[in-house]
């Protein structure tokens, strides 16, 4: 029994080593069940194993390789070369470089106003200031709580849930008979209930091509702002693969997660397969929501090296499964620019609202947008 | 493989669900274990029957609690039923009874309307089999509730005190994974993922359930259910599907596949509309072939 115990600590450990998540309550339970079950037979053991130790589908493969080697081979835990995920060596990509100071010009945000402009604040300066422009780091700063701010008039969705409400509401005549007992019966007032207000559900994707490269810095900090007013936002990162970002952006400092991000999107300024991770994004997060109730943007210029028809399809898809499907471009700031890429022209039927985000200004009427 | 597990599985079977070892070796360790058991997979695996199929064979009651967004705790454990108080509390009045005593009288058992998970906890003889089904569709607070109830099976009421249940229920929960839920919840449980079925199961689940389906159409069914599960779908067909398909063909009296048939009731199977406009006629032809066994 210790040998089995001994073996059982092992393979947690190896376990945790791999990104399986068990803990030391899993253990107990297996520890629990595995008595019950026949230890001759390896595939029992096996089954009982995962039953017991709670692990998900998607870490089956792993859980075999090293119950193989850690439970029957007696392998050291260390010693078990089950191919990691390689994080992606860190890209010296432009976007990604933070030197506010190398990349200081003449903005001066600190500087006294221009007079001619009785209007001024640096706020207001701020919002029309367009992405491709360099931004100092206290620019930044400044944007982001700007954005803060506008993250927050988002949670304005109303759930189905009713709760207890002291205004105005549906009535609700099991708690105005719960009150009245208290008045032996009489109905003196009504209680009510109304429809509680719900964080929006939102999920981003950001385009990090090559193309996208002078916006990307901004549009993150949008997302990432996002994120800490609403935590049910879920951010996406694609180029010629999506890549789920939801877990590293810690609501902490934007300059941090941007270090961090950099070493999770392989290929970062790369090129474009956007048709493809729009498919990929639907199949595994979209269509496995409970319901139709996601706001999904896309932030990309559309620039795709992949097939039209793939793109089309995905869009068409994402937007029959989500509440909203906008679609954040930031070259329609520019005058000069027409839908042109073909992907995205034969995407735009099903594109719900197709808007331009090349300062905080348009960032900013899109807040009604993605309040739901 | 243990002579209990292998007894569970042939008794699973002759209750008419056609369970694999691990499904029974699951089913086993939570009733011994006396742990809920959590299933997850794709819909129309058969995770909801399993909790049936259990109640039947222990010969108990099924109580089911189907999640949703929004369910509250009036509704999942007890409510006292208002009105009925109110009218005792009239009735007292007019007879002059002493308000104390009725007041004591109308929070009382019989004024308590049970709701799933206190009927559960509350059964009288034997355990009853407490499904909770779709769990990931109702929100994260009910989840958090439903693992303290889960917990130590006892519910506090403040106007009757504590009630521990003195049979706790064999509990199955069920969810799609539209949501992933909290590690709590899952840690409390033991976990199945229930796959689809092997080829050879999926024809002894069509020859189980539909016991007049040629042999031969069953095979054929079953091998293209898997050749079709093998492409990229948007919606995978489950079992309810090959079920619901199957039973199709025999009202069409079809003793094997036919490519016309096959494409004029593929609705059964395919319930989307990009999935379906994938399967042209030809195609449909060379899958057919591809399953079919020589006449």
């Amino acid at each position: 029994m210790s040998d089995l115990a001994l073996r059982l600590a092992r393979l947690g450990r190896a376990l945790r080593a791999h990104g399986v998540g068990t803990t030391l309550r899993d253990e107990l339970d297996a520890a629990d069940a595995l008595p019950l079950v026949d230890l001759a037979d390896r595939d029992e053991v096996r089954r009982a194993l995962r039953i017991a130790l709670k692990v998900r589908r998607g870490d089956f493969e792993t859980f075999d390789r090293l119950f193989a080697a850690v439970w029957e081979g007696g392998a050291e835990e260390t010693a078990v070369a089950v191919p990691k995920r390689e994080p992606p060596a860190v890209p010296r990509g432009r976007a990604l470089q933070w030197d506010p100071e190398a990349r200081r010009m003449g903005t001066e945000a600190g500087s006294p106003g221009d007079g001619e402009n009785p209007g001024y604040s640096p706020e207001a300066r701020l919002r029309r200031k367009p992405f491709e422009e360099a931004w100092t780091g206290r620019d930044l700063v400044a944007m982001e709580r700007l954005l803060a701010r506008l993250a927050r008039r988002l949670a304005t969705r109303r759930s189905r849930r009713l709760v207890p409400t002291r205004g105005r509401g549906r009535a609700d005549v099991r708690a105005s008979y719960r009150r009245a007992l208290r008045t032996s019966g009489e109905l003196v007032t009504l209680a009510r209930r109304a429809r509680v207000i719900e964080e929006p559900r939102i999920a981003f994707l950001l385009d990090t091509s090559g193309s996208m490269d002078t916006h990307s810095r901004f549009l993150l900090t949008f997302a990432l702002s996002l994120r800490r007013a609403a935590p049910r936002a879920e951010v996406f990162a694609f180029n010629t693969e999506l890549v789920h970002l939801t877990r590293v952006l810690a609501p902490g400092k934007v300059r941090l997660t941007l270090d961090r991000l950099a070493a999770a999107v392989p290929d970062w300024s790369g090129g474009t397969r956007i048709g493809a991770c729009l498919a990929r994004f639907h199949e595994e997060y979209l269509a496995a929501q409970p319901s139709g109730k996601t706001v999904v943007v896309v932030l990309s210029d559309g620039l795709d090296r992949g097939d039209p028809a793939a793109l089309v399809e995905a869009v068409r898809r994402i937007q029959a499964r989500a509440r909203r499907l906008v679609w954040l471009n930031p070259l329609l700031g520019d005058a000069r620019y027409q839908p042109a890429a073909a992907g995205m022209q034969a995407a735009l039927p099903f594109v719900d609202h197709f808007a331009s985000a090349h300062d905080l200004e348009s960032l900013e009427r899109l807040v009604p947008y993605l309040a739901g | 493989m243990k002579p209990e597990i292998q007894d569970l599985l042939a008794r699973l079977e002759s209750a008419g669900y056609i369970a694999d070892p691990a499904i029974a070796t699951a089913v086993f360790l939570a009733g011994t274990m006396r742990k809920p058991l959590l299933v997850e997979g794709d819909a129309g695996v058969g995770k909801t029957e399993l909790a049936k199929v259990l109640a039947r064979l222990q010969g108990t009651e099924l109580i089911r609690l189907q999640c949703y967004e929004g369910l509250d705790v009036q509704t999942a454990l007890y409510e006292w039923d208002y009105p009925r108080q109110l009218l005792r509390l009239r009735m007292g009045e007019g007879r002059g009874e002493d308000p104390r005593e009725v007041e004591h009288r109308i929070f009382s058992r019989e004024y308590l309307l049970e709701r799933p998970l206190l009927r559960a906890i509350t059964h009288a003889d034997r355990s009853p089999v407490l499904l909770v089904d779709e769990i990931d569709r109702a929100d994260d607070g009910f989840e958090a509730f439903l693992l303290e109830v889960l917990s130590d099976f006892q519910v506090t009421i403040p106007e009757l005190g504590t009630i521990r249940a003195a049979h706790p229920p064999q509990v199955v929960l069920t969810s799609n994974r539209t949501r992933e839920l909290g590690d709590a919840l899952r840690r409390r449980c033991l976990y199945l993922y229930v796959e689809h079925p092997s080829l050879e199961k999926e024809i002894r689940i069509i020859r189980t359930r539909w016991p007049a389906a040629p042999e031969r159409l069953a095979r054929e069914v079953g091998r293209f259910l898997q050749v079709l599960r093998q492409r990229r779908l948007v919606k995978e067909p489950g079992v309810a599907e090959t079920l619901d398909w199957t039973e199709a063909l025999l009202t069409l009296r079809q003793g094997s596949l036919e490519p016309e048939v096959v494409t004029q009731t593929l609705g059964c199977l395919l319930k989307d509309r990009a999935d379906l406009e994938t399967m042209t006629p030809e195609e449909v032809a060379s899958l057919v072939t591809s399953v079919r066994e020589p006449s």
